[in-house]
């Protein structure tokens, strides 16, 4: 049955314009997710490094809160929830950026955090004694250094990312994974559409695991830290 | 408390988180059984039985899960109707699938930071491939693969919402069918879904079962890898 009617090409020619646009949809709302995740990741881990009162522990519950429910039920809270209280209504792409985002700034909070607390403390005591201050101290010695160390398990994060605006599709955000469930419940062309999904993931992913081993090389540090 | 709590929570709890736990408990130790043995046939050094086990591991791993369970629930009844399973079965096969590719990577690194001469030691003492692992290597390399996998058993007890997506009566499900329950008008609902607290709830109800787990990988990092 599958060899009879398996037709990629006629599949592609007839989908691959409002393929595309779940595509460019699924990189619109990764790219804003990543860089959100990004700075939430870079301020508060280096608000729970540094112990920072008020501010490490409200970012320790976020964390917790974050990796220890399902994303799915933090979609829905931000969709169903927040318009009855505190009547917060956030249209469907908020929603999307906004829940992707939320979920990557936790895992990076802790990605970063491990990062700035593995630069030697000799490193940090020696800035501070040459005069710099705290700040100039985290963004020329912590920072640099820190930030290299949490780089693979950061792109981890933004791989993560990558593959969970698949689960937009529960709240209708036409993204890729979105957009092929819709062509195959109007053509059934079940296994032309795994294929498209199969490919356009996996390429993705694989290609972010290999930006990892590649910052791996470039950036490793020295043999003397 | 209000009226309408107490047959949401008795159908939450009694079905939801039911169906939640047994679907959990399900693919935790299959996922568990086929990533250890895969994790360490991986580490012979044959070049076929390495592609295939490799290819396994980065193609589930690499598929966001709910492609995964597309797959599973759309793509094998379109090559058979014998593959059609109900909507539990193929969220096992999903999560089992997504489960055991990454606990047959931590496997692999927990087999083989052990030192070669273990290895040595224990083909000096006679054993064959299968008893020196058995004996030998996997009891060492446990206590790398305990913490990671304690992680993973979390993210499968996470990750059963996506059965609510092909709508398995999992937590996640049973929640939101009392959510529109309760939105529609009377006689059936009240016109207001609550769900706030319903989803409020689920939150809490994974946040208590997950976050001693997280809690328990984190202490078993410290004790058991330094």
């Amino acid at each position: 049955m599958l060899a009879v009617t398996y037709d990629l090409g006629a599949y592609l020619s007839e989908h691959w314009e409002f393929l595309l646009r779940g595509f460019a949809r699924t990189i619109y709302v990764s790219a804003i997710a990543i860089a959100g995740s990004f700075v939430i990741g870079l301020l508060l881990g280096a608000a729970r490094a540094h112990r920072i009162p008020v501010l490490s522990q409200l970012a320790a519950v976020y964390v917790e809160v974050i990796r220890n429910t399902p994303i799915l039920v933090q979609i829905f809270f931000l969709y169903f929830a927040l318009p009855e209280w505190p009547g917060i209504r956030l249209d469907v792409f908020t929603v999307a950026w906004l829940s992707v985002m939320l979920w990557g700034g936790a895992f990076n909070t802790e990605n970063f955090r491990a990062g700035f607390e593995a630069v030697p403390q000799r490193l940090r005591e020696g800035a501070l004694a040459l005069g710099f201050s705290r700040i100039a101290t985290f963004l020329n010695v912590t920072l640099p250094i820190g930030g290299r160390i949490a780089l693979p398990s950061s792109i981890n994060t933004y791989i993560a990312v990558v593959k969970n605006t698949a689960l937009l599709y529960v709240i209708a955000y036409e993204e890729f994974y979105t957009s092929a469930y819709q062509v195959n419940a109007l053509e059934l062309a079940t296994w032309e559409t795994i294929t498209v999904l199969g490919v356009v993931y996996l390429t993705l992913v694989w290609s972010l695991s290999a930006l990892i081993r590649f910052a791996e090389g470039r950036l490793a540090l020295p043999e003397a830290f | 408390m209000p009226d309408w709590v107490e047959p949401v929570a008795r159908y939450m709890l009694d079905v939801g988180l039911r169906n939640t736990l047994r679907t959990a408990a399900i693919s935790v130790v299959l996922a568990t059984s086929i990533g250890v043995v895969l994790g360490t046939l991986i580490t012979i050094r044959f070049w076929l039985s390495r592609a295939l086990i490799r290819g396994y591991i980065e193609i589930w791993r690499g598929l966001p899960i709910i492609v995964t369970l597309f797959i599973v629930h759309f793509g094998l009844p379109a090559l058979s109707p014998k593959l059609e399973f109900d909507v539990f079965t193929s969220g096992i096969i999903t999560l089992t699938l997504w489960g055991s590719a990454q606990i047959a990577e931590a496997t692999r690194g927990a087999v083989q930071s052990i030192p070669r001469e273990q290895h040595e030691a224990s083909a000096a003492l006679g054993f064959g491939w299968v008893g020196r692992h058995r004996y030998v290597i996997f009891p060492q390399a446990l206590r790398r693969l305990i913490p990671p996998l304690v992680g993973l058993i979390v993210g499968i007890i996470l990750n059963t919402t996506l059965i609510q997506v092909i709508g398995g009566s999992e937590l996640l499900e049973t929640a939101e069918q009392s959510i529109e329950r309760l939105g529609s008008p009377p006689p059936v609902g009240l016109l207001d879904p609550h769900a706030f607290e319903i989803l409020g709830a689920v939150a809490v109800v994974f946040f208590l079962i997950c976050f001693p787990l997280t809690r328990l990988a984190a202490y078993l990092e410290r004790r058991l890898v330094a």
